[in-house]
């Protein structure tokens, strides 16, 4: 199935590299750094430069903290799409929100997909996106609350947990009016998971695959890397690669990363051994 | 009749496609060559070459339904002949540099271009020329002088696409 991402459509062999760029002042990776949006939009003509199909842009860090209300949050990222979709009409526009009312107006800006990293915490985000004729991003969370760590959190099976979560929120999307090309699966590793959990996920993605959904994956210098090689962010990268390995042979269609150019290299490498892709040029032995 | 000269690389073969063609120019001489030609040519190589033409005649879109030159090769219209000279030219070459490699080359490439190709079986084995297809066009007879498509080694190996009608 064509994926269709708001007004861009993507074939069923294209994968692609979702670059986050954040306008907060707190998230654990850059630490604010892309806060002023001056600097965001520095980042934005960065990762197109660097290939990004799409950008991820996000108002409020995933862990807890300061509370923003849809607001400030709004305040933080509407303005910012509009300037985005002006200045790079082929971009795919992606908005981490989970709330209905900041989903509304950035895709009034220009958005063209609702990343919501709370697995339908707000009931309302499928409309706004069926609405909008907007892609969006059905994630597992193990019904947390949004902006709160996983605590004592366990499965019968993680795996089957993800699948029936984020495929049940697929089909309530369907049915708000989302073009069903335009669903795409998250299994949200990290996301009301331990690391174990997130490992697992990881080495099964192949069943979220499965399910026919595109699965987005979301992996960049998260804590699983970081517990499992005993690494502080900032030295996550190695790990990172790996495991956007092992989700780009199971299938994985679009990863959500910090850094474009490596994952962009890890994953054509892994499509191109998985006979998925050819290899850029060949010669060799072959003159 | 007509009668064509191409080489026998495999990265032409749709099965070493890479999303970049590294031998575009040469295969695109190639594809112009085999239209040329027409329907049906009969086919001079060895076993592995064999294959390159055939792809080649696929992808030109001419008929496929060309023989290949075990048997009697004359009286036919139209010849694919799979060939090129030395792939020892330069340090990079696949064979290393062989300082014979340049005069071969040149005296095949010259007797080639008169319609009358010489070669010297023993020396070309050494050179790594893949030679067979051209040493059966003497079957042919005299074809005369040579359209020269193509001459070139972009990989230390020395390709040819020559054209001749007779």
């Amino acid at each position: 199935m064509t994926l269709q991402l708001g007004r861009h459509a993507f074939s069923d062999e294209a994968t692609l590299m979702m670059a986050i760029v954040n306008r907060t002042p707190d998230s654990f990776y850059d630490k604010g750094a892309t806060w002023a949006e001056d600097k965001a939009f520095e980042r934005v003509s960065l990762v197109v430069e660097q290939g990004a199909e799409i950008v991820d842009i996000g108002g409020i860090k995933a862990a807890p903290g300061v509370e923003i209300d849809a607001a400030e949050e709004k305040a933080r990222v509407v303005d910012f799409v509009a300037r985005v979709r002006e200045a790079f009409p082929g971009l795919v526009i992606s908005v981490d929100t989970w709330r209905a009312e900041v989903g509304r107006a950035v895709c009034a800006a220009g958005a063209d997909v609702l990343n919501d990293a709370w697995g339908g915490a707000d009931p309302e985000l499928v409309d706004a996106a069926a609405e909008a004729g907007a892609a969006i991003v059905c994630t597992h969370t193990g019904g947390v609350t949004p902006r709160t760590r996983p605590y004592r959190l366990e499965y019968d099976d993680v795996v089957a947990a993800a699948i029936h979560d984020t495929v049940a929120y697929a089909e309530r999307a369907i049915a708000a009016g989302v073009d069903p090309a335009s669903v795409v699966i998250d299994p949200a590793h990290d996301f009301g998971k331990n690391t174990f959990h997130s490992l697992e996920v990881t080495r099964r993605l192949g069943e979220m695959v499965a399910t026919g959904y595109p699965v987005l994956v979301s992996l960049s210098n998260k804590d699983f890397v970081g517990e499992s090689l005993d690494v502080p962010v900032g030295e996550r990268l190695t790990g990172t690669l790996a495991a956007t390995a092992v989700c780009a042979l199971a299938g994985a269609r679009i990863y959500r990363v910090h850094e474009v150019v490596e994952t962009r290299q890890t994953v054509d490498m892994i499509e191109t051994i998985a006979g998925r892709r050819l290899p850029k040029r060949a010669i060799r032995g072959l003159q | 009749m007509r009668v064509v000269l191409v080489p026998g690389v495999l990265a032409l073969l749709p099965e070493y496609a890479g999303l970049d063609d590294p031998v575009a120019e040469l295969r695109a001489a190639c594809l112009e060559a085999v239209r040329w030609l027409g329907d049906g040519p009969v086919i001079l190589a060895d076993p592995q070459g064999e294959r390159v033409a055939r792809a080649l005649v696929d992808a030109a879109g001419v008929s496929t339904s060309s023989t290949t030159g075990d048997r009697s090769t004359t009286g036919a219209s139209a010849y694919l002949v799979i060939g090129n000279g030395s792939a020892k030219r330069t340090e990079k070459a696949p064979g290393h540099l062989d300082e014979r490699a340049h005069p071969f080359d040149e005296g095949l490439g010259a007797s080639l271009r008169a319609g009358r190709p010489e070669v010297d079986a023993a020396l070309a084995e050494q050179l790594w020329a893949s030679v067979e297809g051209i040493g059966r066009m003497a079957e042919l007879g005299e074809l005369g002088e040579a359209r020269v498509d193509y001459d070139d080694d972009p990989y230390g190996v020395q390709y040819w696409v020559m054209r001749w009608e007779r």
